[in-house]
């Protein structure tokens, strides 16, 4: 069986290379009878991942692997645009306009050709623009499923999209032509190349919606419907958009078109709540072809379960929550590769600027002082490195370690050189120097989390040594405490960075920003993050970030302390796995996953 | 008697709300469930947010959003828990669909376990009563504490070590038992089989020879014909089975003085091997479906009470039930043997890859072939949970029925029937057991209400998704609404099966009167 399956292969790879030796780009082969399971702690529910309800990376992942896009994230991390999908290219700058063009191949699974209309449904559903005004879903929400319900009104059109993440800046509906569609946005977007993608078939929702049972004509409809701002029509389209995609089992045969995907892998098996499986999509035209014909999600929700499943050969690949106990058992196993990295969620340590309890930190010398107390490679050596051996002290408040420009503001900002070393003499001396004694800091963190109760144990430590009286105003309700006035001075927790988007910096840094939580205020910076808001070059908006990094250090905003630890662990059926941190970590690369010979 | 449980039902009742009132308010306060989203960078934040409040209604406190739960929101018209509704989890995602595939894959786990844990429980407490202070009652005694003593979450994460994986890896390169593991099973079942039968000491000597000589014969054999790659027991196994049954269950319940009824056991027993090689190599093929097997089974049932009927003579009763619990018996054993005949296509699959006990989830993915393969795919999935499951509950049972049956033994009414010269095994079977089984029948009623929301661990570690991670899930996420449905399904069926103890307990005891 073995042999018969490898010989197989040789022959198909031998035959396949004298066809595909005329193209250029490298190409791989699906490795027949070849199959991968991996294991992911949440079910998935929706393929629908734009929506709020569908909104979960258990979805995201999935939505993945069975879609083409313009482009990705790899581990680096950094964009990857993937021209064998598709093109895009920034027409002009003021008003800031965009042409998305589709290749010319690439199609839907059912032979459908993906093109301009399923990227103005994109459009529609996402920007929100053509939604009805002051309609409350609630009240045609169903109260048995959450879904919406048959007395929806008919006219009423409610795309659940992304709202609220860019493209709703672009208010004109549209141009489309053949493949490729123009986006104007009303205001410039700086991260306008992070809001856009194909999502689900146009025909397809136009079909279900409308009742169409040719393919083109439903897409001719939809775009009528979108650019005559149709209301009646569009209210079946929203629907549809909305709620057809949610299903928890396979669907059912009539259902089948909502399986249809344009991406490496397409959904062939569905268990609810244990299993999805994923097979290689034969009418996939680009360039991420795959080489495991199979891969199966499985779901495990505790930690220990996924690696003793991946002990006993029932999943290859298992990206647990990164503990104590997962790494002491992972490292018991035999014939398994474990990789520690990094994930996209870092701890940092922030002082309060107003509003705070004490108003210890009104005062630039003692925030200096504490910072300089906060023992930071103390916390990383004894918390992060068990877990991640090649762990380091994070010295960013805005680059993530690794991405373009780190190296760079780590050598200007000063958070290693001022704070990379516990100075209690110099704490004591800039103590001494602001003329209080024994400054009050009450500390804000989550009191349910051991690991954030281990690091306020050594970081209360240390400052008590300076002088600092630290007092614990941990809550398990810290969250909603955040940026209460009075509440605390100082607080740590994790920021969550979900893309390298350049807009991410302004609402935490900006005067009154939504994550500004600490009340820091600096012109210098307002002016900057302005700055950043409206400048497209890629190097100068590094030098931006890399300015503002500086500054917020000279303000003593506060310090970063570790990136959440991540641990990934596969076993020699495969190999070419390499996660990366942002969203979807393991399965960025999974079309260059290959089977071994034990496969 | 309807007063009662009328009254009962009507403190339940309250009993139930103010238990949900004090739980939905912990739950509720016991973290934030915004928390994910408060540490979160992405660009639409603030409407996420904002969607997430509206639709649990995060802007009301945990005491008034009690209310909301129970009635229904008014400003959305939507139902409450009494219209029906449980309302929505943290992901937008219906209570009420989770709900019922939870209770699905949680009875679909836990039945099995409390049948088997229930019927080896009595058994094993029963035979320690009648042989109390022998070897064999202590190590019970020892080995059922031990196992009370365990936690649930140790012995799966072993079971998983050694059971799964390391018999996998046993099985993996053509598994033959090593020879120390022979010698050391033969003497077990040699000392065993000893302390159980009674006798004088040259008795029991030849007890343990006899014991230790089968068990050593039967393991070398297993060697010998490579039977762990290969199992089976083909008809020389369903042969032994049927004959043993039907010996044994006439002994039991007639005793071997009534030939008819031995007659007509040992009659089904070679009905049922007539019938081996047509349904192995013939009618197995055509079941495909459950419940063909399962009308099968009662068909077997039928077949052997209707030939305990004709061969009954003047006492039809007793002949014929001895007669189904070997038709049973004997055409359960053929089923087992058909499921093996498939063992090893199933752990050589592509999908197996020969390492066929399972550590998670309820079924291999994937995987296809017929109703046979379907069931040694569920039984290698539930194996170890069931296994988990019976040890720990297994204890407490041997311990009841243990102490139940030695208090009826010590009664007058059974040295009276001593006396009156009845056999040991009518005064044993008759007047002593089913006196017995009257205080356990009430322990049994009990377990059941609870066995639904007593297996949150054993879900959890061995990745099933059912009542447990509902549970827990709610729990981690500060999710009323999942916790809340789980605890309305468990704490409404404990109330009503402590209710119904009580009454099953009046209607087996007629010296108890609920009033």
């Amino acid at each position: 069986m073995r042999i018969s399956r490898f010989a197989a292969a040789t022959a198909t790879i031998a035959a396949s290379a004298l066809v595909l030796s005329a193209c250029a780009a490298p190409q791989s082969e699906v490795v027949e009878g070849s199959s991968i399971t991996v294991a992911w702690n949440q079910p998935f529910y929706s393929y629908n991942s734009n929506t709020s309800f569908g909104n979960a990376t258990a979805n995201a992942n999935i939505v993945y692997m069975t879609s083409g896009a313009f482009n990705y994230y790899n581990n680096v991390p950094e964009l990857v645009k993937d021209e064998s999908f598709g093109t895009y290219e920034l027409l002009s700058e003021d008003p800031l306009t965009v042409k998305y063009t589709v290749n010319d191949d690439v199609q839907w699974s059912d032979g459908t050709a993906v093109d301009g209309a399923d990227m103005l449904l994109a459009w529609a559903a996402n920007s929100g623009v053509l939604n009805t005004p002051e309609f409350n879903p609630g009240d045609f929400t169903d109260p048995e499923t959450g879904l919406f319900t048959d007395e929806y009104p008919t006219d009423v059109v409610y795309f659940d999209g992304a709202i609220g993440a860019g493209l709703q800046l672009v208010t004109q509906t549209p141009e489309i032509d053949g493949k490729s569609i123009t986006l104007v946005y009303d205001e410039f977007f700086v991260d306008w190349e992070l809001v856009f993608g194909v999502g689900l078939p146009a025909h397809v929702v136009a079909q279900r919606a409308l009742d169409i049972e040719n393919a083109g004509e439903a897409k001719t409809a939809l775009v009528e419907a979108i650019q005559n701002a149709d209301a009646e029509a569009l209210a079946p389209i929203s629907s549809t958009w909305n709620s057809d995609w949610n299903f928890t089992e396979l669907p059912a045969e009539e259902d089948a078109n909502l399986l249809v995907v344009n991406g490496p892998y397409q959904i062939t098996g569905f268990v609810a709540d244990e299993s999805i499986t994923l097979s290689a999509n034969p009418n996939y035209r680009g360039a991420n072809l795959p080489n495991i014909e199979e891969i199966t999600v499985r779901f495990i929700t505790d930690p220990l379960a996924a690696v003793q499943a991946l002990a006993n050969g029932e999943v290859d690949i298992i990206s647990p929550q990164a503990t104590a106990d997962v790494a002491d058992a992972l490292a018991a196993l035999d014939g398994v590769t474990v990789l520690s990295g990094e994930e996209a969620v870092y701890e940092h340590f922030d002082l309060t600027f107003e509003n705070s309890k004490n108003g210890t930190f009104d005062n630039p010398l003692l925030r200096e002082a504490f910072l300089k107390t906060i023992p930071r490679q103390q916390i990383v050596d004894t918390l992060i490195k068990p877990l991640n051996p090649t762990a380091e002290v994070r010295n960013s408040q805005i680059f993530i370690p690794g991405a373009p420009g780190y190296e760079e503001t780590v050598a200007n900002n000063g958070m290693a050189e001022k704070f990379g070393e516990v100075d209690i003499e110099g704490a004591k001396a800039l103590i001494a120097e602001a003329g209080v004694t024994a400054p009050e800091v009450c500390v804000l963190f989550a009191s349910t989390n051991p690991r954030r109760v281990n690091e306020f144990a050594l970081i209360q430590a240390s400052a008590t040594e300076a002088g600092f009286v630290v007092e614990d105003c941990s809550s398990p309700e810290w969250g909603g405490l955040l940026g209460t006035p009075g509440a605390y001075d100082a607080v740590f927790f994790g920021w969550q960075s979900t893309s390298l988007g350049v807009t991410n910096s302004s609402p935490t840094f900006r005067t009154g920003g939504i994550n500004n939580l600490n009340y820091y205020s600096n012109e210098e910076v307002d002016a900057l993050l302005d700055e950043l808001d409206v400048t497209l070059d890629p190097a100068r908006q590094i030098e931006i970030q890399i300015e503002i990094d500086k500054l917020l250090m000279d303000d003593f905003y506060g310090v970063t302390i570790f990136q959440f630890p991540a641990v990934t662990a596969f076993s020699d059926r495969v190999t070419n796995v390499e996660p990366g941190p942002l969203s979807p970590t393991i399965f960025w690369n999974a079309w260059d996953w290959e089977p071994t010979e034990a496969n | 008697m309807a007063a009662f449980v009328i009254r009962r039902l009507i403190a339940s009742v309250f009993v139930l709300l103010a238990a949900t009132f004090l739980m939905y308010n912990l739950v509720a306060l016991s973290g934030d469930p915004l928390e994910d989203l408060r540490a979160s960078n992405a660009p639409n934040k603030e409407q996420l947010i904002d969607s997430l409040t509206k639709r649990l209604r995060l802007d009301v406190i945990p005491p008034l959003r009690y209310f909301i739960w129970l009635f229904g929101d008014p400003s959305q018209g939507t139902a409450g828990v009494l219209g029906g509704n449980l309302g929505l989890t943290v992901q937008g995602r219906s209570v009420n669909v989770l709900l019922e595939q939870a209770l699905g894959s949680t009875l679909q786990l836990v039945t099995i376990a409390t049948v088997l844990a229930i019927i080896l429980g009595l058994t094993v407490g029963i035979t320690t009563a009648l042989r109390q202070y022998s070897g064999y009652d202590y190590s019970v005694t020892f080995i059922s504490f031990l196992f009370f003593s365990l936690p649930i979450f140790w012995v799966a994460v072993l079971l998983k070590q050694f059971v799964a994986i390391g018999f996998n890896d046993f099985l993996e390169d053509s598994p033959q038992l090593p020879p120390l593991f022979i010698v050391m099973a033969t003497v077990l079942a040699g000392l065993l089989w000893a302390s159980i039968i009674p006798g004088d000491i040259r008795r029991k000597v030849m007890t343990f020879a006899l014991a230790a000589g089968a068990t050593a014969t039967m393991l070398v054999i297993m060697n010998l014909i490579d039977w762990f790659t290969y199992p089976g027991l083909s008809i020389i196994g369903v042969a032994i089975i049927g004959i043993c049954a039907a010996v044994g269950f006439t002994t039991l319940i007639t005793g071997l003085k009534n030939r008819k009824a031995l007659y007509a056991s040992l009659t089904v027993a070679g009905l049922g091997l007539a019938l081996y090689f047509p349904f192995q190599y013939g009618i197995s093929y055509s079941i495909t479906e459950w419940w063909m097997l399962l009308a099968l089974a009662i068909l077997a049932v039928g077949v052997s009470l209707g030939i305990g009927w004709l061969m009954g003579g003047v006492d039809k009763g007793p002949v014929m039930r001895v007669a189904a619990f070997t038709g049973f018996f004997t055409a359960g054993a053929i089923a087992l043997d058909r499921f093996m005949m498939v063992w090893d296509d199933y752990a050589s699959s592509g999908r197996i890859r020969g390492r066929p006990i399972a550590t998670i989830g309820s079924s291999t993915p994937n995987l296809e072939g017929s109703l046979w393969v379907q069931g040694v795919d569920i039984y290698t999935h539930l194996l170890l949970p069931t296994l988990a499951l019976i040890l720990i509950s297994f204890a407490g049972y041997t311990r009841y029925s243990r102490a139940s049956l030695l208090e009826v033994m010590n009664q007058d009414y059974i040295r009276t029937a001593r006396a009156k010269g009845l056999p040991e095994r009518t005064v044993v079977v008759r007047h002593a057991f089913r006196n017995a089984l009257i205080p356990i029948a009430t322990i049994v009623a009990f377990d059941i209400g609870g066995i639904v929301g007593g297996a949150v661990i054993t879900e959890r570690v061995f990745g099933w998704t059912g009542m447990g991670a509902l549970f827990q899930n709610g729990l981690d996420d500060t999710d009323p609404n999942p916790v809340m449905a789980f605890f309305l399904v468990v704490g409404g069926l404990a109330i009503l099966f402590n209710l119904l103890a009580d009454l099953v307990y009046a209607a087996l005891d007629p010296r108890i009167r609920v009033n």
